[in-house]
C-alpha cells in the first residue's frame, strides 16, 4: 500500500465530500494528488464501482479537452487501487473567482478587463461543449488563470472535472451553463453584464449554441431537475 | 553522466537511465536482454521526448508490479509496454524496444535502494558511447513521436510534445 503511505506526508490541500486534493512532488515534479477516498455509508461493492468510475470518468474529460487544445491539467499517473488521480499542478496561477473579486476591489478601469475574460470563458465552454464534454461542476473556483512566462496574456485552465461526462444533448449543455450562471451570479454581485457577455461570446464561438441558449432559457424556467410530471 | 531517481511512491526504489549513441552492437544487447542477461529495459531513444516521459512509465510499472496487475510478464518489458500509446504488446515492443539495426539506446535500470548501485557492467556491455541523459532531445525523432501518439497541432497549443505523450501514456489503460 505504497499510495496511502505517500500521501500520508503529503499536503492536504482540500477536502470535499467526493474527495481529498494534495500537493505534492511526483517524479521530482510539482504535482496535485486527487483522492477519492472510501464511503463508509454506501455498500461496499457500489461504492468501488462509483468511485472507479469516477475517477475513470474524470481522468477521460481531462484528456478529451486537451486534445481538443483546451488547457487542462495533464495526467500523470493514475492508481486504480486506491482511486488517485495524480496530476501537473498549475503552477503560478489564481482562480477566476479571486481574480473577479480582486477587479471588483480595485474597480479602477476593470469593467473592459472582466468583459475581455468572460469572452475568453465563453468562447473555453464552447469549444468545450462542442467537444461534448459536460463539465458537471461549472463555478468561477474551478477555473484558473495562470499567468505566461513573461507577462504574456494568461491563460484559462479547467479544472475539477470529477462530475463531468461526455454528452451530445442541448439539455446537458444548457444545464452546464445554468450551474455556472447560478454559481456566478452568487458568488460575485452585481455582474449581471459580465455574465451576459460571457454567454454572448459562448453563442458567437459556437455553430451548435443555438440550441444550447434556447434550453437554458428553457432550465432558468424550471430550475436544473428536468420535470417528471406527467 | 547517468539519470537517477527515487520514486516518491515507492521510496525504496530508484529508477537509473543510461543513454549511449554510437552504438555498434544493438543485436548483441538485445539478444542478452532477451535471454535476461541484462538487469534493464533498452528502449529506442528516438521514441523519447525526456527523461521523466521514461520515470512515468516506470513508476507505473513499478506500482503494477506490487498489484500484482502487471501486463508482461517482466518489469523491463512493463516499462517498454508502459511508453506506448496502445495496449498491444507486441506493438510496444516494435516501437519502442531497441532493433538490431539502432546506433543508440536507453537503458532503464530499477534497482532496490538497498543495492549498491553498479552500472559498469551495462557499460561494458554497450559498445558505444555514453552521452548525457538530458541529451535525449537530440536523438528524439518528433515526427515520428507526433504520429505514433496521435498528436494534433491544437493539443500543442496548451502544452508541450510531453505533457500530450504522458497524458496518453497514463490514461490508455482506460480509453
Amino acid at each position: 500500500m505504497a499510495v496511502p503511505e505517500f500521501l500520508s506526508t503529503a499536503e492536504l490541500l482540500k477536502q470535499g465530500a467526493e474527495a481529498r486534493v494534495y500537493r505534492a512532488q511526483f517524479l521530482g515534479k510539482p504535482a496535485i494528488v486527487k483522492e477519492r477516498f472510501p464511503k463508509r455509508y454506501r455498500h461496499s461493492v457500489l461504492d468501488e464501482k462509483l468511485t472507479h468510475r469516477r475517477t475513470v470518468q474524470e481522468v477521460r474529460s481531462i484528456l478529451r479537452c486537451r486534445k481538443a487544445g483546451i488547457p487542462a491539467p495533464v495526467v500523470y499517473f493514475v492508481d486504480y487501487t486506491s482511486n488517485c488521480i495524480f496530476m501537473e499542478e498549475i503552477l503560478r496561477s489564481t482562480t477566476v473567482r479571486d481574480h473577479i473579486v480582486g477587479a471588483q476591489q480595485s474597480d479602477a478601469g476593470n469593467d473592459v478587463e472582466l468583459r475581455l475574460l468572460a469572452q475568453r470563458v465563453g468562447q473555453t465552454l464552447a469549444k468545450m461543449h462542442d467537444e461534448d464534454v459536460i463539465h458537471g461542476d461549472l463555478t468561477t473556483s474551478n477555473m484558473l488563470l495562470r499567468r505566461g512566462p513573461q507577462d504574456k496574456e494568461s491563460e484559462l485552465v479547467l479544472i475539477d472535472f470529477g462530475l463531468s461526462y461526455i454528452s451530445a444533448l442541448p439539455e446537458d449543455k444548457g444545464v452546464d451553463l445554468y450551474v455556472l450562471e447560478k454559481a456566478f451570479l452568487s458568488t460575485h454581485p452585481n455582474t449581471e453584464l459580465v455574465f451576459e457577455e460571457l454567454l454572448k461570446s459562448y453563442a458567437a464561438s459556437s455553430k451548435r449554441s443555438p440550441a444550447v441558449i434556447k434550453k437554458l432559457e428553457e432550465v432558468r424556467l424550471r430550475g436544473r431537475k428536468r420535470s417528471m410530471v406527467g | 553522466m547517468h539519470l537517477t531517481q527515487e520514486l516518491e511512491l515507492f521510496p525504496d526504489v530508484r529508477v537509473t537511465q543510461l543513454l549511449f549513441k554510437e552504438v555498434k552492437n544493438a543485436a548483441e544487447l538485445r539478444q542478452s536482454a532477451v535471454d535476461g542477461k541484462i538487469n534493464g529495459a533498452l528502449i529506442n531513444p528516438t521514441m523519447l521526448v525526456d527523461p521523466f516521459q521514461v520515470l512515468v512509465a516506470a513508476n507505473k510499472a513499478v506500482c503494477f508490479q506490487k498489484n500484482g496487475k502487471m501486463k508482461t510478464r517482466a518489469l523491463s518489458s512493463e516499462i517498454i509496454f508502459n511508453l506506448s500509446p496502445t495496449n498491444k504488446i507486441s506493438d510496444a515492443f516494435k516501437r519502442f524496444g531497441i532493433s538490431d539495426g539502432d546506433d543508440c539506446v536507453m537503458v532503464v535500470v530499477v534497482q532496490d535502494k538497498s543495492e549498491t548501485p553498479c552500472f559498469d557492467d551495462i557499460v561494458s556491455k554497450v559498445d558505444g558511447c555514453q552521452i548525457p541523459v538530458k541529451d535525449i532531445s537530440l536523438l528524439s525523432d518528433h515526427m515520428k513521436i507526433k504520429k505514433l501518439y496521435k498528436v494534433t497541432p491544437q493539443e500543442e497549443k496548451c502544452g508541450t510534445l510531453l505533457d500530450a505523450v504522458v497524458s496518453r501514456m497514463a490514461t490508455k489503460d482506460v480509453l
